[in-house]
């Protein structure tokens, strides 16, 4: 089987490392850090300094009356995130969401990348076509949602009501959830697919042709050869999703508003509602740094999940 | 394969990466440069030229909520460019968009907004020392006379959407009025008017001393009995600000309010409301009453804001609903001649209709001139002529906020079929709602927009089966008492 | 021809059932990805009365009307058009190029402290945006980057930056640095040995990434609600507006939207088969 190496940030060139022999003059190190510089400045710029104000405004209250100004809170706005009711709740739904929209995803496009592989004719054409919705702007996907569930004109509601439900999708706590979470993974499954499909096809032939001449039956091919080959892609399709699973809140509050009776209401929802809704950006700090923490701590863990299949093979 | 290394000249490698470097750089620090360009400058001044002329060549920004009259100002601007040769910028947003913008343009000291659509609940209560007060410019003898003076306004929408607070500072002038009336098909009454007398025991048609038990009465007879519509009544319960209106026509009516002192709070506004009051007995009657009508309500509901509800209307499922009067003209296009309007109706202690009403303002943050040129739009923006041009505009309308347009004699005709200013079939209606009796004001508190997401939110777990009507109530209590108690 | 169609022949000797299912598999989900989309373009040429009609039509007399209202009129939307393209165009090109000179520099530095660098480079893409964008907000105040194009490119780079480092870093470390070297013996700078040797070698991540960090800044709703003004806005925010106290007017909303997917869509077909090997490329080596 052909070397598979993860190109991902944390493996780097081990290949580099192996075979440079001392003879030949390598770039100054100068040179690598000069190439960092730029890019490096810019992130600094626009990721450091706000980062840090948020840190400070976690620890004030924010005035927005008479000129912005903080004033200093102590650990109010951390304490009443232990006291607040609603918080607990949020976090609940929001772990529901993640696990479905991202599970979802990752299987339905798994799934629809080995179909499209098997598929003899037509692939690009159906691929083409099932990549559309990755493309589609997120405030767009929830004012379109709300367009095709809408009780009275709705296409989605008309299909179901001949179909005979009769609900409210909308309406109902458990259907409003699903339907938010289906809009997600109708928006970013392609995007699994993709890069499931990429991985896919660098499977070498010769060790599939190994397993078939075996006689080993379809589901055992995928389940011990195709899965384990692709496993690594997989997982940079799960990081990336992971990263913007928790942070975008344009489906929900385009279309739900996060009922009803707070069915819908995950973090980056309350983040946004306490942020520009209430305009209490202290508190809003604090639900900002602890989905950063919770963000940073899953993409941590899969990103050494990462590092030790990427050197396993 | 890339081409291969250019093989000549080998030369040593520092000075090209370095370039290389440099120019990276510059690409990073073009933006900086860009950026020195921001900041607004003051207005355009010519002494000599007559009182509406004298801002000429200024350009002015307008922030506002995408709404009725805006659409028929934005539609056509030349009038008031071609009067005072001063052009204006129309940012319309939808009205948190909006609330956001204007709050972080107010507390930047960015001043990039100079007239603002300041939702008296929203802008005006949390913002108001961030505006100019009104009347140095009505008294400023080098600026155009506002016809009719401030008193031309209808009373309850100056205090209502123009002021905060009881230094007698008028901060916004009228500018829109959605009201929640009651809409119904007038078709449906009409034909079935009989035989609904005769089972319901009394004269369904819409009147002043109509009750809501009635209402309830009138929509099962509708879900049972006709197959017209799918439902008797629709309402506006997603969890929204929708459903916060939709409820407190129900509290009102029922005798209960948010705080103590309950008018005022809502018509003159506070920054300290005391204690919320929502769990009194009469508010949580009023729920209960809520809670029930709901039950017999069409589903739909608890997926609607008020523009679900007008499409649902519009399109025939329901045959009454309680909405903002502004949907007339879509109603008109929809159904002609179908609907009637009416004052809301009466609960076991008053008749309440939510009042919906904005004005437009004049920012503090921005330079003294330009203040005075903003004012010429906010002063031309609502004068009888415009508000009747706007009655009359294709593309959208807005209803007076002025006493003397009612009075005019077109304005009079069209309040009767067949009309030319479809909102005007709402008139009679929303005249009753506007006395200060029956006018339904929610709380003017700065903390308004997190109490009325407590509101709703708890009224949906209420409508959702989570919470029982008494619960939800004491629930909403507590969280509002320790939002006020927090502070704007 | 692309990668997509080698190495798939053995799994396609299975049985005809299983064919028959993946056919199904492939159909649903065309249905399932195409129908909102369909929905939405039909309903852009629907007149008003058509778009909320209680019955779903497909037959009606085709109207260019919405497109009319949003082209013309009160709200003209080519300025956020304009706004639109420069914004996510700049901002693309430039995460690009930063990404690819710093994503070289990652793949090659030999510094130890480089894991921690490149896992601190990815989260910066994690932050929420409504707790950053604030502080954003009053930087750009105090360098008069509020309402100005150039503020919108630097407020997208913030999440196309460390995307594109991430993504190219990728592409360089699987190139054996042997390249370069031979380079050099031949007597290259490091400079030209990277812009002649590895930057057409790695056309495919280069082009993947411009159209994904395109895609992303096109769409994007918070930074440009929060920082642009009368004279920036974007497309999204167009969208938005449409959503009034008033009522939605779903006919240009599904217009607005048609206008809005469609050049991304555009985009993101044209360069399909890039997509594929840029990803594959970025994420896996080998055969």
């Amino acid at each position: 089987m052909g070397e598979l190496t993860m190109g991902s940030l944390t493996t780097g060139p081990h290949r580099a490392e192996r075979s440079s022999g001392r003879r030949i003059r390598l770039p100054l190190p100068g040179f690598a850090g000069r190439m960092m510089a730029p890019g490096l400045l810019v992130l600094a710029g626009v990721s450091l300094l706000p980062f840090a104000a948020v840190v400070v405004m976690s620890f004030s209250r924010v005035h927005l009356l008479g000129g912005l100004r903080l004033e200093g809170a102590g650990a109010d706005n951390w304490t009443r995130l232990f006291t607040d009711p609603d918080m607990a709740w949020a976090w609940a739904r929001t772990a529901g969401y993640f696990v479905l929209t991202v599970g979802g995803e990752m299987v339905l496009g798994t799934v629809l990348a080995i179909c499209l592989w098997r598929l003899r004719h037509g692939r690009n054409t159906a691929l083409s076509l099932l990549l559309l919705p990755m493309f589609v702007a997120p405030v767009i996907v929830g004012l379109l949602g709300r367009f095709l569930t809408d009780s009275t004109f709705g296409l989605y509601s008309w299909v179901l009501g001949q179909l005979g439900y009769h609900g409210d999708l909308m309406g109902d706590k458990t259907t409003a959830f699903v339907s938010v979470t289906l809009m997600d993974v109708w928006e970013w499954t392609p995007l699994v697919t993709l890069i499931a499909l990429a991985g896919l096809t660098s499977v070498p032939s010769s060790v599939l042709e190994a397993a078939s001449l075996d006689g080993a039956g379809l589901l055992r091919t995928l389940r011990h050869i195709v899965l384990p080959a692709i496993a690594p892609v997989l997982l940079v399709a799960l990081l990336i999703r992971s990263m913007d699973a928790l942070r975008y809140f344009d489906i929900i509050w385009n279309t739900t508003g996060g009922g009803p009776a707070d069915a819908t209401k995950t973090a980056s929802v309350k983040l946004y509602e306490t942020a520009f809704r209430f305009f209490d950006f202290g508190y809003a700090a604090v639900t900002g740094l602890l989905m950063l923490a919770v963000t940073t701590v899953v993409a941590r863990y899969f990103v050494r999940l990462l590092d030790r299949k990427g050197l396993a093979r | 394969m890339g081409s291969p290394p250019p093989s000549s000249a080998p030369r040593p490698s520092p000075p090209l990466s370095r370039r290389s470097v440099l120019r990276g750089a510059a690409a990073g620090g073009a933006m900086g440069l860009l950026a020195g360009c921001g900041g607004r400058s003051d207005a355009a001044f010519h002494p000599d030229a007559g009182p509406w002329r004298r801002y000429a060549g200024t350009t002015v920004n307008f922030i506002s909520e995408n709404t009725a009259p805006t659409a028929a100002i934005a539609a056509d601007l030349r009038p008031f460019t071609e009067l005072t040769g001063i052009r204006v910028n129309i940012v319309t947003l939808e009205l948190s968009a909006l609330a956001q913008k204007v709050a972080l343009d107010l507390a930047s000291g960015n001043g990039e907004y100079d007239v603002v659509y300041a939702d008296p609940y929203q802008v005006l209560a949390p913002y108001a020392p961030a505006f100019a007060d009104l009347r140095e410019f009505t008294e400023d003898p080098g600026l155009p006379r506002l016809p009719g003076g401030l008193d031309d306004f209808i009373g309850t929408h100056l205090d209502a959407a123009g002021r905060f607070g009881g230094d007698g500072k008028v901060l916004a002038l009228p500018y829109d009025c959605p009201t929640m009336v009651w809409q119904y098909r007038a078709d449906l009454f009409k034909r079935y008017r009989d035989r609904m007398a005769d089972d319901l025991g009394f004269d369904p048609m819409p009147s002043d001393n109509t009750t809501w038990e009635q209402y309830y009465a009138i929509a099962r007879w509708f879900n049972d009995e006709t197959d017209e519509v799918r439902y008797g009544t629709g309402h506006q319960a997603k969890q929204h600000d929708a459903l916060m209106c939709d409820f407190s026509n129900l509290l009102w009516s029922y005798g209960g309010d948010y705080f103590d002192g309950g008018r005022r709070v809502g018509r003159i506004g506070t920054l300290d409301p005391g204690p919320c009051r929502l769990d009194s007995d009469a508010a949580i009657a009023g729920a209960e009453f809520y809670q029930r009508l709901l039950k017999i309500a069409d589903p739909g509901s608890r997926t609607w804001d008020w523009d679900g509800l007008g499409a649902a209307f519009r399109a025939g499922r329901i045959a009454m609903c309680p909405n903002w009067h502004e949907y007339a003209a879509s109603n008109k296009a929809a159904m002609p001649g179908k609907v009637g309007y009416a004052r809301l109706l009466k609960g076991p202690v008053r008749s309440a209709g939510m009042y919906g009403g904005t004005g437009i303002a004049v920012s503090k943050v921005i330079p003294e001139r330009r203040r005075r040129a903003a004012w010429l739009f906010v002063n031309w923006a609502t004068t009888p002529k415009t508000q009747l041009a706007n009655l009359a505009s294709k593309v959208g309308g807005g209803t007076p906020t002025r006493t003397s347009v009612y009075a005019m004699p077109r304005v009079t005709a069209a309040q009767h079929r067949p009309s030319k200013m479809a909102n005007m079939l709402s008139a009679d209606a929303v005249k009753k709602t506007w006395r200060s009796d029956t006018i339904g004001l929610r709380p003017k508190i700065p903390m308004w927009a997190e109490c009325d997401t407590a509101v709703y939110t708890q009224l949906s777990g209420m409508l959702a089966g989570d919470a029982s009507p008494e619960s939800a109530m004491r629930a909403a209590t507590s969280r509002i008492d320790r939002i006020v108690a927090r502070g704007g | 021809m692309t990668a997509s169609t080698t190495g798939a022949a053995p799994l396609e000797r299975g049985s005809r059932g299983s064919r028959v299912v993946v056919r199904v598999l492939v159909a649903t989900a065309l249905i399932w990805t195409v129908v909102p989309l369909g929905w939405m373009l039909l309903s852009s040429f629907k007149s008003t009365a058509e778009v909320t009609a209680a019955t779903p039509d497909v037959w009606f007399g085709p109207t260019l009307d919405n497109y009319r209202n949003l082209f013309g009129g009160g709200n003209n939307l080519w300025p956020h058009l304009r706004n639109s393209v420069v914004a996510a165009g700049c901002s693309a090109l430039l995460a690009t190029a930063l990404g690819a000179l710093a994503g070289y520099g990652l793949a090659r530095t030999k510094w130890r402290g480089k894991h921690h660098l490149s896992f601190w480079i990815i989260s910066t893409r994690m932050a929420p945006i409504a707790a950053v964008v604030l502080p954003i907000f009053l930087i750009f105040r105090v360098l008069g980057l509020i309402d100005t194009l150039p503020g919108l490119v630097l407020a997208y780079l913030s999440f196309n930056l460390p995307f594109a480092i991430w993504l190219l870093n990728a592409f360089f470390a699987q190139l054996p640095p042997a390249l370069e070297e031979s380079a050099q013996v031949a007597g290259c700078t490091p400079w030209q040995a990277f812009r002649h040797v590895i930057l057409p070698l790695t056309r495919p991540g280069l082009v993947t990434t411009f159209v994904l960090c395109l895609v992303f800044s096109w769409n994007d709703y918070a930074f440009a609600l929060v920082l642009s003004g009368p004279r920036t806005q974007t497309l999204p925010i167009a969208a938005s507006q449409l959503v009034t106290q008033t009522g939605i007017d779903w006919g240009q909303l599904t217009a607005i939207g048609t206008v809005v997917v469609v050049p991304m869509m555009l985009v993101g077909l044209a360069v399909r088969r890039w997509l594929v090997t840029g990803l594959t490329m970025g994420a896996v080596t080998g055969e």
